[in-house]
């Protein structure tokens, strides 16, 4: 209701701007932004845009630029998502990987999955040169393609890939279960589907504080998260996109910083800042401030860092093939409940 | 639309158009609205979707299959006829 209210009030007040990269209060989550079908897209399509994708390929661009070698936390959920592989007996000799932070997975993969022919695709040209550059200094031999793509309009040709990975980087589609469905298309029977998103749960110390902040310095509050999955609808989505054996977890990070500032920065080298069609464009350096400082007051830790949370959403995924473990059509029993209770339960007294 | 054109002048100035990409990436791509094949334009050096009507640019031997970077074929071709129009009219 809250992000109803906020939302028309943002559309009344402020025109949308595009062009302005001020700091953002970053990619903060409420999720019923959206339940009203607001169509902020151009072109009226009819599908409901959230997310302005030219605006997240922009931050994709600095954020290659600014991004450090190694990120702490990119870097545990792509190890976390890769340890998924050796639990597999299977190889899987061709591999594409999406988006987000498939440069930590391509520098932590180390042999796994037995991958022979991998292709990495992101809509940044920029990010895709970054991760060509890095690609000069690994010493494994694998077949290396690059390809500026855009999640929602995967330019994959059916039954071709035998495995599919996305490191953080579907939560910022506007029709996730169109995304993976694609995926699932693109997948040989028996491929294998892993993604990891942020969940619901992820900054919800700055979503309280720009709350607060933007009240009291503004008077109102304005969308600055995005909206993210919940962990029960992961599970949904994997059924509806068609994927069997569906397996989800979820993981829970908290980072420390030395001040919201920080954490700004680190969202922006991950390219995660605020890209809702409905935001505002304007962040007042008051409130900017006063946000910084309610972090600190609310969530500072004794020794003076903050915390910060981020959920992650792991989901497993395969596509179907009869060599796959499956329920029995029902009704094809043979025996009866009553005999084997008979036959059984005799036994025990 | 300045910086596509200043590529098309890019290429037909002599640089040759792209390199092309390699058989076994073209082998798995595909136009990102129709799902159907890519035709390699030498040419133009790019990769064309007939499907759909539009070429999507080769840079720096990455293909960019983002719809909004791709361009319409009869812009493109127009393009390409003004300029070697131009380029042959023009005493060397």
């Amino acid at each position: 209701m809250a992000t109803g209210l906020a939302a028309a009030a943002a559309r009344r007040l402020l025109p949308r701007n595009r062009w302005v990269h001020l700091l953002r209060g970053s990619h903060l989550s409420s999720s019923a932004a959206t339940a009203d079908g607001l169509d902020g897209g151009e072109g009226g399509s009819g599908r409901v845009k959230i997310f302005d994708r030219d605006l997240k390929r922009r931050h994709r661009d600095r954020a290659a630029w600014v991004m450090r070698d190694t990120d702490a936390l990119a870097d545990a959920v792509a190890d976390n998502l890769l340890d998924r592989l050796e639990d597999c007996r299977k190889a899987f000799p061709s591999a594409l990987f999406l988006g987000g932070s498939a440069g930590a997975v391509r520098r932590l993969l180390r042999g796994r999955g037995g991958i022979e022919k991998l292709i990495m695709m992101d809509m940044s040209a920029d990010m895709v040169k970054k991760w060509k550059e890095m690609e000069n200094s690994a010493d494994d031999n694998l077949e290396m393609h690059f390809v500026v793509g855009d999640e929602e309009f995967l330019p994959i040709r059916e039954s071709s890939q035998d495995m599919i990975i996305s490191c953080l980087g579907l939560h910022w589609t506007n029709d996730l279960p169109g995304a993976m469905i694609q995926c699932r298309l693109a997948l040989k029977p028996d491929g294998l589907f892993l993604a990891a998103i942020l969940g619901g749960e992820t900054l919800k110390e700055l979503r309280i504080a720009c709350t607060i902040a933007q009240m009291e310095r503004e008077g109102g509050i304005s969308p600055r998260m995005s909206p993210l999955a919940q962990v029960r609808d992961a599970g949904n989505l994997l059924t509806r996109a068609g994927f069997t054996l569906p397996g989800i977890d979820v993981d829970r990070y908290t980072v420390k910083y030395n001040s919201a500032m920080e954490l700004i920065e680190h969202l922006r080298a991950m390219g995660e800042t605020n890209a809702l069609f409905q935001r505002n464009p304007i962040l007042k350096k008051d409130t900017a401030l006063a946000t910084a400082a309610i972090y600190q007051s609310m969530f500072g830790l004794e020794d003076g860092t903050i915390p910060a949370t981020f959920q992650v959403i792991y989901m497993t995924g395969w596509k179907e093939h009869p060599s796959q473990q499956k329920a029995k059509r029902r009704g094809s029993a043979t025996v009866s409940f009553d005999d084997l209770q008979k036959q059984f339960g005799s036994n025990q007294n | 639309m300045m910086r596509r054109t200043a590529a098309l002048l890019l290429r037909q100035g002599g640089s040759g158009g792209g390199d092309g990409i390699p058989q076994a990436l073209a082998d798995v791509l595909v136009c990102p609205l129709s799902k159907k094949p890519l035709r390699y334009c030498e040419a133009s050096g790019s990769l064309v979707s007939d499907a759909v009507g539009v070429s999507f640019p080769i840079v720096d031997g990455i293909p960019c299959l983002v719809p909004k970077d791709g361009y319409t074929r009869d812009v493109c071709e127009q393009t390409q006829d003004a300029l070697a129009a131009y380029f042959q009219s023009r005493p060397s």
